[in-house]
């Protein structure tokens, strides 16, 4: 399978979209963001940033199962939590991204082999924010009131933000010198591509 | 003459299966087929146009406006932005506890469940509530079950059902709902039981997914706000009303309809929307109505004398009159209202229960016991129904993964409203 054709798509301009301005792209696709204030999508994308980039490194996932199935199912990477927690790596994902590194001329931002420490970084805040007390300080983090009586207050979710610190995280544990949000972005306009 | 009844809906059963016809025009076929083989006569009195045809077409009447209002309120929870803020709400307050999330998702399709059923059901409640799920990181399968689940947990108070049993099996409202309000507890027992095991059983997990995404929303989507806090209590009003205060059904959905407006929009646009949700109803109804109708002329074929006379001695061979035969026989037969199959109430199912009840062979709220619980079998797990197809494609996972997954949970619901009706009605 050829995963990226030799005609790509808007490389260019992707890569003109900041971090930040990608993060907050995600965060206003994410269900439960319709209509929300643009700005309050920037501060909460801001808050997710800074919380990855500063979360001390974590354990290793436990158990790491490769997969070659992932540009079918259009997946880089997933976390299961049963029964054992396990990250899934797509490798032939994760190919395609290393070639489409290449071809863009991505290697500064994306060295080489640092995309398989990016994406066990990335699954492995998941893990963390699913079950350890990280959980609490981010959603401090975050600061998203839904409810105030009195003096007890209620923080919310914020649906997409681990998604974001997961990036923020990412990018920091492997060195990488963009986002992994700009090469998802880059690797889904060129399938939507090869599709068409 | 009873076999060639039997075998007539063999081969409708077949049509329907194979989908060389939709149900509706199976169901008038078979029921145009039975009349002639039971006797009747082409016009006049117990006759195919007269009164099977002519006196059928318009049996449900009153279930179709029933389905008619519960469309148009499902429209109007839907345009004003009301079912999206629930969901939303619910995912803000337990976002970071997915169980929490399907729980809250759980609740919030049984109450929209209790408006109105089927696709527009599930659309409203799995629109936002499934890809929410899935990003607090319940499973997509799981995601899916727990649309169709929450569905299924208010339908035993879905009023435009409490209608068509009522008319269909020509049993009083009253009775009706006493029977439902029994049958309710399995079906929350259930939803909740399936929320927390397969929680338990899937956990969670999350996907780095190639989503290209444009972070600008639909246009519609963005308009919608919150609904303000008191227009969420809309999909009560109907409930309080027919449930507790006893109102027929359709004043009942009327004054949701009338809550749910005052409640969400200003005056000068209360017309424009009204019309507006009101024929966005009429689309949404417009395939379950058609059923209606073909089952109104089914159930007339059914009852008429000559076919009753046919059918009694073979059905009475086979109907199990001991209680405990009565639950385990009915019990192992629930995989028959999957997939369009004979037991399914909105097709064959409906005209097996005329003639269970035209023969009396089991007293009328027997086979209302009946097909209400087949009725929680077939609204989750079948993969041939609009809800089930809709949640399942909506999630990316195949209807049949989401049968697999609720069969269990739907199946233990058949068999408590087995054990209800045997224990209370046999």
């Amino acid at each position: 399978m050829t995963a990226v054709p030799a005609e790509l798509p808007r490389g260019r301009e992707i890569a003109a979209v900041d971090d930040l301005d990608l993060a907050v792209r995600l965060l206003a696709d994410t269900p439960t963001h319709e209509g929300r204030d643009p700005e309050l999508l920037r501060r909460w994308a801001r808050a997710a940033d800074a919380f990855g980039s500063t979360l001390p490194a974590g354990p290793p996932p436990e158990r790491v199962e490769e997969r070659d199935d992932g540009l079918d199912r259009g997946l880089l990477a997933r976390y299961r939590s049963r029964p054992v927690p396990t990250v899934e790596l797509y490798t032939d994902t994760l190919a395609a991204a290393e070639r489409l590194v290449r071809r863009y001329g991505w290697e500064h931002w994306y060295p080489p082999g640092s995309l398989r420490v990016a994406v066990l970084a990335h699954e492995a805040v998941h893990e963390r924010l699913h079950h350890g007390p990280v959980r609490a300080e981010f959603r401090r983090a975050l600061g998203h009131e839904v409810l105030r009586v009195g003096r007890l207050r209620r923080l919310g979710h914020v649906a997409g933000a681990d998604e974001v610190a997961a990036h923020a995280h990412a990018r920091r544990a492997a060195g990488l010198g963009r986002s992994p949000l700009l090469l998802t972005a880059a690797l889904a306009a060129a399938v939507d591509h090869r599709e068409k | 003459m009873g076999v060639v009844i039997l075998l007539i809906m063999a081969v409708g059963v077949a049509a329907m299966l194979s989908r060389k016809l939709p149900t509706a025009f199976a169901l008038v076929g078979m029921a145009v087929a039975i009349a002639f083989v039971a006797g009747a006569s082409v016009t006049g009195e117990e006759s195919v146009l007269d009164t099977v045809i002519q006196e059928g077409a318009p049996a449900l009447a009153s279930t179709m406006i029933a389905v008619l209002l519960g469309s148009w309120l499902g429209r109007l929870l839907d345009e004003t932005g009301v079912a999206s803020t629930i969901v939303r709400k619910i995912v803000e307050f337990g976002g970071d506890r997915p169980t929490v999330v399907a729980l809250g998702v759980l609740g919030v399709s049984a109450l929209i469940g209790t408006v109105t059923g089927s696709a527009p059901a599930a659309m409203m409640a799995g629109i936002i509530g499934i890809p929410a799920m899935i990003a607090v990181g319940i499973p997509k399968v799981t995601a899916a079950g727990t649309i169709l689940m929450g569905i299924a947990v208010g339908v035993p108070f879905e009023l435009p059902i409490w209608q068509f049993f009522s008319t269909a099996l020509d049993i009083p409202v009253p009775q009706v709902r006493s029977f439902m309000v029994k049958l309710f507890p399995f079906a929350l027992a259930a939803g909740v039981a399936y929320v927390l095991i397969e929680s338990r059983r899937r956990g969670v997990e999350h996907t780095w997914s190639l989503r290209s995404g444009s972070g600008r929303p639909e246009s519609r989507r963005k308009q919608l706000g919150d609904a303000p806090w008191y227009a969420l209590l809309t999909p009560l009003v109907p409930l309080v009303l027919a449930l507790g205060l006893e109102v027929a059904i359709i004043p009942s959905l009327l004054a949701g309809v009338l809550f749910g407006l005052v409640t969400t929009t200003r005056p000068r646009e209360m017309n424009k929307r009204l019309l507006r949700t009101l024929y966005g109803g009429f689309q949404v109804a417009a395939p379950p109505i058609a059923l209606f109708i073909a089952i109104g002329i089914l159930l007339a074929a059914v009852q008429l004398p000559g076919a009753v006379t046919a059918l009694e001695p073979l059905v009475k061979a086979i109907s199990p009159q001991n209680p405990v035969a009565f639950v385990a026989v009915f019990t192992l037969l629930v995989p028959l209202c999957l997939y369009r199959g004979p037991l399914n109430v909105f097709g064959l199912g409906a005209g097996i229960a005329g003639v269970l009840i035209a023969t009396q062979i089991y007293p009328a709220m027997a086979v209302l016991g009946l097909v209400a619980s087949y009725n929680q079998v077939f609204g989750v797990s079948d993969p041939t129904s609009t809800q089930t197809v809709w949640s399942s494609q909506y999630a990316g996972v195949s209807p049949q993964q989401v049968m697999v997954r609720t069969l269990p949970y739907v199946w233990f619901v058949a068999l408590g409203g087995f054990c209800v009706t045997a224990v209370t009605y046999l």
